[in-house]
């Protein structure tokens, strides 16, 4: 009940959230002096082309006036056309974003599954070799420039050894699109060379982006496990004979894991809306590049869309975050 | 196999319709593999550094993403090589009346869209209304001179454009008149929209690839239309993927991924792709003027002595043979050197401070600190205006750089009062024909347009109207001449060089036919060996 309690305040809050974020973008990206009509009119064009396209696309209407349209067409569901492409927001940005959902998801859970183990151990041998070895290697992982290792690694694995593909999602088309995620449509269809092939090609981009991710998670989980491991329920725990492998992993780790699963969060709605690079670089068709071309060419309403997208998911993300955090710790919740 | 051809096909393309091209010509789509193998070809794919964000062929005008254009969709003429010819193409012939005002084109007979249906001049006159209608793409070409439903037809074959004024250009704008299949998009047209939302993604074309899948976020894959009225093309498939980053294009280049890549890439680039063994890098002087604009209405810039010393203060040598490493060519004009029209007599500004300082001595408005603006996103732009500001500082001119996107650039190109004083910019090649340099950015009536310098001389416009209005080119040149001459003297502009173009492609790629209006991408001729 507390928990249920606890969604539905959240999603309270989605709507004057989502509101907030929806005007600070709107507004910001308008006050740019920059003119899709003339973008989208091109180098050649008269002005009263410029103008009659501001005037077919709204552009000539008060800021104030724009807003309010697009908020009572987000509520019919609608995003708007491209300025840029024509079509629906919608469908551009849905085409890509399973793309970008799919290497998001995968790198968060390689993340997790390397980041909290190593965290334990390097919380368990404080000071000791492994965790000074453990200090420079993440120290290094959150420092390095995502451009530079991506490159470095397809000079290394792609490029010398031969090992990995360069880029794309995977070789020729893909799969015929069920989900969009490759994986997925790939078992679905039974299809395991694709399968393989999808797993190949998110070697490099996945590794890019779980570096830091790791480096962050290993940093907040060990803080947490020497935190925890002061407590006085360890002592008590110790002293009556637990076995050591049980209050580490199950009464230690439950408590550590309060910090890491809020990093957790927050690292997925980074990469959901930074992989931009990473997806340049390896040629990843996501939202990444989808959002950059829209700010080049002042695509409102796209960028718009965009910011809907990743804005909403974020929200999400967090309101998982609070739910894990009350199952680990039900005094949250409180 | 039906299966698979209901796969394989574009949608909107019918079965039907499949049969009605296999009928007409052949249809690849249809055929197994083996039987394509037999008809050999190979495949090509090319790595595009922009993004094919629509298959409308009347949407967009730009060279990075011509290559559906020309690939999926034919014109009534067609620029081809270099220096570039106007070939006929879907016309046969065409004549133009006394006044200049009236072109009359016929088409060839047989010619088959890829759904088999035939091409007649009513999809010649529907595709014209639409580029006027839709407002994108080719349509600043013929705003001005082609009035909504002004375009007849004759008869099945026949078609003909009523022009507002005489034009000597307009036959060398048709390249641009991509004919689209009027019945297919009629039937697919919603709330009035000429079929913008389904050709977004569909076919509707008779070029020499049939369109098989498209993706906005990684390009487009086409198969060999053996329907096409010149003959099937030698690849039976073409696979244009958009990547946006230059070094994966060129680590993908290397290491085979892909057999060729556009030349929008940094001169270390190129010199990288020269030195190996397994590329052909193709070389070609363009027609791609790389010039700055100065802002003729606003002072100091009204007075011809202080263009002039600006002129002075810029090191072309330095520019073309260090920083850009000989790879293009100085052009002391409005016009590149290799178009006709182009003067050989003009012997342009140099990097000479005394000289720049000798003209600032004369001026005789006020100075200030003037402002110098690059384009982010394109180095070249930027690495020259900074260049620039080191001999203005030297001259003793007062300078700030600025550095925008193209669309707060463009933005400000067309309003005189929000425009920079300086901008280091490119103007392509959209025909090839001297207007499309000398006539866009010095006309009075391009003001707001391309004329971004806010250039105005009545006697360079009188040249320029006159040059409009005959048709013989041995008469038009020496007027592109003259006005060349003027705007140099002038100095309307800095003028600085005329691009090279680097067509990176595998060893084994062969038969690319480079034309700057097409950048070297229609595969029609292209084999992969």
């Amino acid at each position: 009940m507390k928990t249920f309690v606890l969604v539905v305040n959240r999603l309270a809050w989605f709507v004057p959230t989502l509101l907030g974020l929806l005007a600070i973008v709107f507004f910001i990206s308008h006050v740019i002096p920059a003119d899709p009509a003339a973008f989208v009119a091109g180098e050649n064009a008269t002005p009263e082309t410029v103008a009659a396209i501001r005037a077919r696309l709204g552009l000539d209407q008060p800021l104030y006036v724009q807003f309010w349209r697009y908020i009572l067409s987000i509520l019919d569901g609608d995003m708007g056309r491209s300025i840029y492409t024509g079509r629906p927001v919608v469908e551009d940005l849905l085409s890509r974003l399973p793309a970008t959902l799919e290497l998001t998801l995968v790198t968060v859970l390689v993340s997790i599954a390397v980041g909290v183990p190593l965290g334990v151990v390097a919380a368990l041998r404080r000071n000791s070799w492994l965790d000074h070895g453990l200090r420079v290697v993440t120290i290094a992982g959150l420092a390095i420039a995502s451009f530079w290792f991506a490159i470095l690694l397809q000079l290394l694995f792609s490029m010398r050894l031969g090992w990995t593909p360069l880029g794309g999602r995977v070789e020729g088309w893909g799969p015929e699109q069920i989900t969009g995620f490759y994986l997925i449509d790939a078992l679905i269809l039974q299809d395991h060379e694709i399968l393989l092939d999808a797993l190949q090609h998110m070697i490099l981009p996945v590794v890019t982006l779980a570096v830091p991710a790791t480096a962050t998670i290993v940093r907040f989980t060990r803080a947490g496990m020497l935190n925890a491991l002061q407590s006085n329920y360890v002592l008590y725990e110790t002293a009556m004979g637990y076995p050591r492998r049980l209050v580490i992993w199950k009464y230690v780790l439950r408590n550590a894991l309060i910090g890491t699963v809020t990093q957790i969060g927050l690292i997925f709605g980074i990469l959901l809306a930074g992989a931009v690079v990473v997806e340049a670089v390896f040629d990843w068709p996501g939202l990444g590049t989808f959002a950059v071309n829209s700010i080049l060419s002042s695509d409102y309403n796209a960028v718009m869309g965009f910011t809907v997208i990743v804005g909403t998911m974020f929200i999400v993300v967090n309101l998982v975050v609070d739910i894990l955090h009350g199952m680990i710790d039900p005094r949250e919740v409180r | 196999m039906t299966e698979r051809l209901g796969q394989l096909l574009p949608a909107g393309i019918g079965r039907r319709d499949l049969l009605k091209a296999a009928a007409a010509g052949g249809a690849v789509l249809g055929l197994p593999d083996a039987a394509l193998a037999q008809r050999g070809g190979g495949r090509i794919v090319f790595a595009n550094g922009s993004a094919f964000d629509t298959m409308d062929p009347h949407a967009t005008f730009d060279v990075g993403r011509v290559a559906y254009r020309l690939n999926l969709y034919d014109g009534l003429m067609r620029w081809l090589d270099n220096p570039p010819q106007l070939e006929p193409w879907l016309a046969e012939s065409f004549t133009v009346s006394e006044d200049g005002k009236q072109y009359v084109f016929k088409l060839r007979a047989g010619i088959k869209f890829h759904d088999g249906t035939d091409m007649t001049s009513e999809d010649v006159v529907y595709s014209m209304e639409r580029i006027l209608a839709v407002k994108k793409g080719a349509y600043p070409l013929f705003a001005l001179l082609i009035e909504p439903g002004s375009t007849k037809t004759r008869d099945r074959l026949t078609v003909e454009f009523n022009l507002k004024q005489a034009s000597a250009i307009f036959a060398a704008t048709t390249h641009d008149i991509y004919v689209v299949n009027s019945a297919l998009l009629k039937r697919n047209e919603r709330n009035d929209d000429w079929g913008q939302e389904w050709i977004a993604r569909n076919d509707a074309g008779s070029g020499s690839y049939i369109l098989r899948r498209f993706d906005p976020a990684r390009g487009f894959l086409a198969q060999r239309f053996d329907g096409h009225f010149k003959g099937p093309a030698a690849l039976s498939e073409i696979d244009f993927r958009y990547v946006a980053e230059v070094n994966s294009r060129v680590l993908g280049l290397v290491r085979g991924d892909f057999q060729g890549t556009d030349p929008y890439m940094p001169q270390d680039q190129i010199t990288r792709l020269q030195g190996d063994a397994n590329m052909n890098v193709m070389e070609a002087e363009s027609t791609r003027l790389f010039y700055a604009t100065m802002h003729n209405q606003r002072p100091p810039f009204t007075d011809v002595n202080f263009r002039k010393a600006v002129s002075y203060c810029f090191d072309y040598d330095g520019w073309i043979n260090n920083i850009l490493g000989r790879s293009v060519v100085r052009n002391t004009q409005v016009i590149p050197n290799p178009m006709w029209g182009a003067p050989k007599d003009v012997a342009g500004y140099t990097f000479d401070i005394d000289k720049a300082k000798w003209h600032l001595q004369r001026v005789q408005v006020p100075l200030r600190e003037i402002t110098v603006a690059g384009m982010i996103g394109y180095e070249q732009s930027m690495q020259a205006a900074a260049l620039l500001q080191n001999g203005l500082s030297r001259a003793g001119i007062q300078s700030k750089l600025l550095n925008e996107p193209w669309p707060v650039v463009s933005n400000k190109m067309r309003d005189p009062e929000q425009m920079y004083d300086m901008l280091f910019l490119w103007r392509s090649t959209y025909y090839a024909d001297p207007h499309n340099w000398a006539g866009e950015l010095l006309a009075t009536e391009r003001h707001r347009g391309g004329n971004a310098s806010y250039y105005s001389n009545p006697e360079v416009d009188r040249l320029l109207a006159e040059a409009l209005a005959v048709s013989a080119q041995a008469r038009r040149a020496p007027l592109y001449e003259q006005v060349a001459r003027i705007a140099a003297e002038d100095a309307a502009a800095l003028f600085i060089h005329n691009t090279k173009w680097y067509g990176p492609f595998r060893k084994n790629v062969e038969g690319v036919r480079f034309c700057s209006i097409g950048d070297g991408q229609e595969m029609r001729w292209v084999r992969v060996t």
